[in-house]
Formats: C-alpha cells, structure tokens, sequence
C-alpha cells in the first residue's frame, strides 16, 4: 500500500462519492505493483494447486477402493450359497461410505469419523474404521487441503498486504495529504478494503471455477451440476469469511500507532482466531455437553434390548407373543400356525429393536449436536468456527453427512432383515433346525447404493454457520466504519 | 509481543570491559533489568505458566477419563465372568439346561468367542499426561476374544469427529504451537530494535564484543521463556502424575523441550542478522513459523498420504468374510461327500443345523477367517511402517513435526507405542485362541479349574523406544547447531558492516 499523495481527487460532492473507487483502483494498482503481493499470489496460487492435485489423487483412490469394496462385498453376498435365512442376516452386507466430491478442497472429519459400517441382524453398529487411527501423529497437524490455505493462509496474506494500509500512509505523511484533499476517512478504508478484495477475488473466482470444473469431471453422470453448485457455495463462504479478514485488517491498521504495533497486533490476532480459539472451544463443549462412552451406550442398548426377546425362548415377551400369534390364529400349537413362527417371532423382534435404536442413536446425535452448536456459537468473533461448518457441510465432510450416510445404511440394515425374516415366515417349517434358503434369495435383496444429499440439503444444515459468517462480516465492517472515524493522520 | 529493546547500558559494558569482567555476564545483567520493567515479557511469562498448566491438566482429564473407561470394562468382565460361574455351577448340577451351546457356560468356543471375553489397556507411561497422543484415536480397551482381530481391534470409543479433528490442548500442543511463539515475541527485535532505536551503534562504540553482547540478550530474552517453560512443566507433570518426577522420560522431554526453543531462539538471531527492520522481522518469522509449524508438517503428511496411502481397513473385512462364505462351502460339499460316501452313518456332529454342527462350522470358520486376516494384516502394517519411514525421514525439515513426534514417543502415546501394545495384544490373542480353541477342537467341555485359569493380559506401562527418541532429539540438535550457525555467521557479517 504506497501512498496516494498527489493522486487528485474530485472535489465536487457529486463526484466525492466516487472517491472510493478512486482511492481503491489507486490500491488495486499499487497492490499490483507490490513484489510481495506477486510473490505471495504466486506463493498461495502455488499451494492451492498442490492442495487441487493431491486431494484430486485422494479422491480418486478413496472412490476406486470404495467402489472395489462395495462391489466384492455384493458379490460374497450373493455367493453365499444355500443357508439358513437368519444366518445370512447375521453375515450381513458391509456399507462402505463414498467420499464426497468436494473432499478434495476439505475432506473435513472423513479421517475421524470411519468409512464403513457392518449392517449384521438385531444390532444397528457404529461407523468403524477411522483412517487417522493408522496415519500416525504426525497426521494430527493436518493436511495440505484447499480448505486449510483458503482458512489458514490466507488470512494471513491479507494480513501481510494490508497491516500498514492506513500506518504506512501515515509514517510517511501521506494520511495528512490526503484527509486534506477533502477525502473522508471511510471512503479511504471502502476504497482500501476494495482493494484488497479485488486481490482476493482475483484467486477466490478462478478457484471456485477450477473447483467446479473439476468436481463435474470427477462426479458421476448428472451429479456435476450438484458438484459445481456446492463448489461455488463453498468458495462464496470462503469470500465471507475472508472479506471480514480485509475490514479486520484494515480496521487494526486505522486504530494502530504504528504499523509494527499493526501488524503484531494482527498476528496475535490470527493466531488467536485460527489455532487457539476452535481447541478451546472444543474443550468447552466436550465438558459442557459430555457424551456416553462406547460401553455406557451399548449397556443402554443392551437394557433396552431385555424388553424384548431376540432368541430367548424363556422371556416373558416371547410367551406373550407366541401367545398372541395362537390367540390371533385361533390355534393350539405354533406348528399348526399357516406362517412359520420363529421367523415371525424374529420380525417381532427387529420392529422393537428398530425403535429402540432409533431412539438412543436420536439421543446421541442430538448431544453431538448440541456440541457442535456450542462449539460454533461464538462463530461471529471467532470466525473460523464458523467457517469449517459452513466449508465441511458444502464439501459433504460434516458429521451431518456422515449421519446421512449411517441412516441409509440402517435403512438397508432393515431391507436385509425384513427379506430374510419373510422367506423364513413364508417358507421354513417351524421347528426344522435345517431350513435353508435357496442361493436365489440373496439376490432379491438389492445391493447398497448410497446417492449423496443434494447441494440444498447441505445448506439447509448451515443456518448457524451462515449466520455466523455474516455476523462476523457485519461486526467487522462496523468496526472498520468505527475505526476509520477515529483515524488519526499524524 | 512489542516489547521493550532499550540496548545494554554501554557505559556499564565499557566498565565491564575496563574491570575484566565478562561483557556477556554484564549485558545479560542490563538485559534481565530492562525486561523486568517490560509488561510484554511478563505477559509472555504468564501465559507459558499458564498454558503449560492448562496443558498439563488438559492431559491428566483426558487419562482420568480413559482410566474411568478402563475400570468400568474391567467391572463389566469381572460381572460377567461371575455371571459365567454361577451359571456353569447350575448347569454342572444339572439344575439348568442350556437352550443352545451358545447358552452353554461349558462351551470352550462360545466362552472363548464371546462370554468371557477380556479387556485389554494400555498402560499409560509416567509422562502420558503430557501428549493425548493417538490415545483419543484408539479404543480406550480392546476387548480380545477368540473371534478373528477384525472383530475387537476396530471398536471405536464414541467420540465427537470434529473434536477429534480439532486435536486436544495438551502440553504437546502448547509446547509445539505456543513456545515457538512466546520465544519469537521476545527476540524478533533483538538487533532491529537496537538498530531503530540507535543504540546498537553506540553498544558498539563501547569496544565490547557485539556478538557476544547480542548473545546475552539473546540467552535472556529466548532463555528466560524456556527456563520457565521448562520449570513450570516439570513442576505440573510432578504434581499431576507422581511417577514423572524420577522419569527419564521427562528428562528426554526437558531436553526436547530446550533444543526445540533453541531452535526458534536461533532462527530468531539470524532473521535478525539479515539487517531488516523489526516490522519485516516480525513478518519474516511469522512466515516461519507458519510454514514450519503448519505448512511442512501438512506437506509432508499429505506427501505421505499420495506416496504410501494408508490401505483402506475394508480389504481385511472382505478377506474375512471371504474367508467365511469359503469354510461354509468347504464345510458344506465335505459333508455331503461323507453323505453320499456314508449314507447310514449320520452321527450328530454331520447333521447341519444340529448343536454340534453348528459348533464345528463355527470353529473351522473362526481358522480360516484368522489366517486369511493375518495375511492382509501383516500387508497393511508394512504399508503403515513405509509411511511412517517417510514421515520419520521428512521429519527432519521442520524442527515442530520432530517435536511434536518427539513429545509422543516420549509420553508414550504415539505410533510406536501403539505398534508395541498390539504386538503385545497379537501375542495374548494367540494364547487366548489356543486356550480355548484346542479345547474345541477336541470336543472338550470347560472345567471349573477351566474358569479359574483363563490367558491373562499383563499390563505394562507403555515403553519408550530409546533409539527413537534419540534420533528426534538428534534432529532437533542439528536443526540447532544449524541454526546457530546460521545466525553466528550473519551476526558477524552484520558486525562488520
């Protein structure tokens, strides 16, 4: 930011309206000229793309392995050959989570949150399979993605661009020149703020069309238009939050007394906004909002599971039913029932056993809900906390999408049971321990195919996030409206 | 972080030199009387104090929890296995007839599979408390059965993805991320600010040795931090874990801990060496900081990621269930081969769906799920050994991912630690298995001595590889003596111009 002394500006109240846009084509023009706006647009142009490419290579591998499993899972489906109907529902099918198109600009908490759930009778499981448990701790200080320069980096670069915006204007004696041509302080930091926007804009829009470009070629036939939507969605909140960043930026170099005072102060205050501020926070949510330990949950499933009968022959449940069933049907003996008793016994069973999980697993999502809530509540001062939700739930890497994807696991769970339990219901004697289904069943029950939530429905996750994002980008326009009224010019 | 850089009285640096004292000892003097009037480095004090507390008490909930984890699995086994006797009493007395040998307390397969499976920990090392580690990635316990490893190593504890992504604000945090900064905030003017003052030319003029004097400050300014860093650690980590105190672990984490600050101190001085002012200095190591602390690290994992990607776990799920879908089959056409071959003799253990049938199926299929699963286990760990060799090599560019490792090794929670406690687990799996496996195989019931001696894990603090831990604290020496070469050699440049 060199100085504007000597640049005439119009004097006339009608044309001092367009004084901003003086002041910023000015900037824009200097910031053009500035070696170290080159080298670090080069710099950050540089590792966005390695960023592109190797989560380009990631998702490729992740959705070749994926497909490779999902399909030879089917296939030893199918080649169970003749069985005991419910045996085979306690064999199973495996669910193998596809990644999200736009894992590639932030694969968000995929390495936290396992890939693959066993869909096995009576027991609805847990995703398993975090790949971080097996990438070491080095992996913990993160990745290279797009999402970590867009939220970390670049930050940082506006902060190097701009920290002496109004300081350096002012250690030369410029500011002075300046004010006295008339120009208002504000119309300074719109046409400073613009300045530096333009410079983001100038990476945000070629990255968002790279973006879209290369989600369309990577989705499947007819998904590349959900791709392209969540690509720009993406970046359009990167822009928010970064466009606070500038009004921050900008705002600290009016208030500072000099620019080393501006710039230390704003590193403190990166620092703090981006490494400090989510750790802490996390911590205050994980206390404030504790959740269950594994056993705790499964004792709790378990307990619930005692009301009913699963293969307990002597539980009062069971009597009931069987009970029921002889009342219903007008007979005596379960062998004269026109449908196979143990199969109806275990369709009994799995319909309990669906609320229940239904229940608890509701219980559990909603505490990490509310975890995530708290953790993104002060997302208005502490941006990044709102951005990572806003930048997971766009790129489908969110605990959200990853529910979205256990619950259609679940309901795959329940096809499964439900076609084993009828062949048992409507085939089996009751009573022949050596029933056993044709090789023909397995293949009535139609492989697992996941199709993904649409863009909207990822939006429709982020009212907090977004409100956050636009909150920040208010408060620090304010402050940067603040701020420049009490610029000092020497 | 704008501290005070009033230069070293030079009339007390010529009467040091006129008297034969050391200039070193009298500047480090000035140095420590000029920051003590600077609230910046009382700041910076302060919040190492309190961030290493913070740190520390961060670590000991986390074990504490995890320790609650392990009791409350221990009460359960300890509930079930009393469970299992009572109920093989009733059955041995014939008082209860189990419904199925599932149900049977005599049973050694189904006992061994399921029933009487037991929890195993990890013991946490004397310093655990200073790195959470893997240990929030890992289950808290691992509940060993007879049944293939698929089926108890992958149990994961519930835990919030995000916060996992986040990472935990423990010692290693504060020591990684937050000392670095504390020793930047307190040295990036060390001679920019003497220079914008107009001192340093007067400090020269005293005749004393301006390297030497810039090293005083340089070991009050950078020294101080670290010694109160390293004070205040070893004070936390006696008082929240009474074992860490004797340990030679925390002498290998006090020594990381100063080559580490060292290091910054160093990059510090020769940044400074380079004659800019104390704006573009401060710049200068913020960029430093921000690519060895977060964009080598982050290069280096993902350079990890694309060369040697960790091998997806569903390849060992498929070679399990393989494994099953081929024993049913062989099961199958053997005994309708014995059938055809045998068509009066049907003894029960032949007839499928039969008790003892089922028992059979189930005992072939748990053998060749295991070796088929071992194969492809043994694959993935070479995979993770060749990532983890690359990351170790890299390690070597950026003195915070050698620190961050260094921090883990030595609390006894990183990758090796691991690596050694599901070697340990493999080797207790083993005899688990043939505990109550061969018992299966030859048809033989569980005895009441049977219940009383069932494998147990012993449990062992985790170790600390020593020849690791050297090799980082040689990585962080060399980064040092680098360093400080670098910014001896500049400061003499500087010197002379």
């Amino acid at each position: 930011m060199n100085t504007l002394a000597g640049t005439p500006l119009p004097a006339t109240s009608a044309a001092r309206s367009s004084a901003a846009m003086t002041v910023a084509t000015k900037e824009w023009l200097e910031l053009r000229r500035d070696p170290r706006g080159r080298v670090l647009a080069v710099l950050v142009g540089l590792l966005m793309l390695l960023a592109l490419v190797s989560g380009a290579l990631q998702f490729e591998r992740g959705h070749g392995e994926r497909d490779a499993a999902q399909a030879a899972d089917q296939t030893l489906w199918r080649s169970q050959g003749d069985k005991d109907p419910h045996g085979a529902a306690h064999f199973g099918q495996w669910a193998f989570k596809p990644p999200s198109l736009l894992a590639l600009a932030d694969p968000g908490v995929d390495a936290y949150s396992g890939g693959a759930v066993w869909m096995e009778a009576h027991k609805r499981n847990e995703m398993q399979f975090r790949p971080a448990r097996d990438a070491g701790v080095s992996a913990r200080m993160g990745g290279l993605t797009l999402a970590f320069v867009l939220q970390a980096v670049l930050p940082l670069v506006i902060i190097v661009l701009g920290f002496n915006a109004f300081s350096g204007e002012r250690e030369r004696g410029t500011l002075r020149q300046l004010l006295g041509q008339g120009t208002t302080p504000w119309q300074l930091a719109v046409g400073k703020m613009c300045a530096l926007a333009c410079g983001l804009g100038w990476l945000l829009l070629p990255l968002a069309a790279l973006l879209a470009l290369c989600g369309a070629w990577l989705a499947e036939p007819g998904q590349g238009g959900q791709a392209a939507a969540r690509a720009f969605g993406w970046t359009a909140g990167h822009a928010l939050y970064l466009a606070g960043f500038v009004a921050l930026t900008v705002a600290v170099s009016a208030l500072a007394p000099s620019s080393r005072a501006a710039l230390v102060s704003l590193l403190a205050l990166w620092l703090l906004l981006s490494f400090v501020a989510p750790r802490v926070m996390t911590e205050v949510a994980r206390s404030a909002v504790p959740l269950p330990s594994a056993q705790d949950f499964r004792e709790r499933i378990s307990a619930e599971r005692t009301k009913t009968f699963g293969h307990d022959e002597n539980h009062p449940a069971f009597a009931a039913y069987k009970a029921e069933l002889l009342k219903q049907h007008g007979v005596q003996k379960v062998e004269d029932l026109p449908l196979n008793f143990r199969g109806l016994a275990l369709r009994r069973d799995d319909e309990a056993g669906y609320a229940i999980h239904d229940r608890l697993f509701g219980e559990l999502e909603w505490s990490i809900d509310r975890q995530d809530l708290l953790r993104a509540a002060p997302g208005a001062v502490l941006p990044l906390l709102a951005m990572q939700p806003w930048s997971m739930a766009l790129a489908g890497t969110d605990t959200r999408a990853h529910r979205h994807f256990a619950q259609a696991a679940e309901q795959h769970r329940r096809v499964i049971q439900t076609i084993t339990s009828d062949d048992l219901i409507r085939n089996a004697r009751y009573g022949d321990t050596r029933y056993v289904s044709p090789a023909a069943l397995w293949a009535k029950v139609p492989p697992f195919e996941y199709a993904p939530p649409s863009a909207a429905w990822a939006l429709a996750g982020t009212g907090p996030a977004l409100g956050g994002l636009l909150l920040w980008l208010l408060l620090t326009g304010v402050f940067a409206a603040w701020s420049s009224r009490r610029l000092r010019a020497v | 972080m704008n501290t005070t850089t009033t230069t070293v009285p030079s009339g007390n640096l010529a009467a040091a030199g006129s008297h034969g004292a050391g200039p070193m000892r009298t500047a480090m003097a000035c140095e420590l009387r000029l920051l003590r009037a600077d609230a910046a480095f009382w700041i910076v004090l302060v919040l190492m104090v309190a961030s290493v507390c913070y740190g520390v008490a961060a670590g000991a909930r986390h074990w504490q929890s995890q320790a609650a984890l392990v009791a409350a699995a221990q009460a359960d086994e300890q509930k079930r296995l009393s469970s299992l006797r009572k109920n093989f009493d009733e059955v041995s007395a014939g008082r209860v007839t189990p419904a199925s040998p599932f149900r049977d307390p005599r049973s050694a397969l189904w006992v061994g599979l399921t029933h009487a499976a037991t929890p195993v920990a990890i013991s946490p090392g004397p310093l655990a408390i200073a790195a959470v580690g893997l240990s929030d990635l890992h289950p808290s316990t691992v509940k060993v059965s007879a049944r293939t490893k698929d089926e108890f190593l992958f149990a994961d504890e519930i835990r919030n993805p995000l916060h996992l992504l986040a990472g935990a604000v423990d010692l290693a945090f504060v020591l990684v991320f937050v000392l670095p900064l504390a020793v930047l905030a307190l040295t990036y003017n060390l001679v920019s600010g003497e220079r914008e003052q107009g001192t340093l030319a007067l400090t020269a003029c005293t005749g004393a040795d301006l390297r030497r004097v810039l090293l005083a400050k340089l070991l009050v300014r950078a020294g101080l931090p670290l010694l109160v860093t390293l004070v205040s650690m070893t004070a936390a980590l006696t008082l929240a874990s009474s074992g860490a105190a004797m340990s030679w672990a925390l002498a290998g984490l006090l020594l990381a801990t100063a080559l580490y600050g060292g290091c910054w101190a160093a990059l510090a001085a020769a940044v400074n060496s380079r004659g800019h002012d104390s704006a573009h200095n401060a710049l200068a190591l913020s960029a430093a900081w921000i690519v060895l602390v977060l964009v080598v690290p982050a290069a280096v994992n993902t350079l990890a990621d694309t060369l040697f990607a960790v091998p997806s776990r569903a390849e060992m799920v498929l070679a399990v269930r393989g494994a099953s879908v081929d024993s049913d089959r062989e099961r199958d056409a053997s005994l309708a081969r014995y059938r055809e071959e045998h068509p009066q003799a049907q003894p029960d253990e032949l007839q499928r769906g039969s008790p003892r049938e089922r028992v059979a199926r189930r005992l072939a299929t748990v053998d060749a799920s295991a070796s088929r699963a071992q194969l492809v286990v043994t694959r993935h760990d070479a995979q993770l050994a060749r990532r983890q060799n690359l990351v170790d090599g890299l390690a070597y560019l950026s003195p915070a991912l050698l620190m961050q490792l260094a921090t883990a090794d030595l609390a006894g929670t990183g990758g090796g630690a691991y690596s050694a406690f599901y070697a340990r687990v493999d080797q207790f799996h083993a005899q688990w298995r043939d505990f109550f496996l061969s018992r299966a195989r030859a048809d033989q019931a569980l005895t009441a001595a049977d219940l009383t001696a069932f494998p147990r894990f012993l449990a062992r603090p985790a170790g600390v590889d020593p020849t690791t831990v050297a090799s980082r604290l040689v990585g962080l020496a060399l980064l040092l003596a680098v360093l400080s070469l670098w910014a001896w050699t500049g400061l003499r440049r500087s010197e002379r111009t």
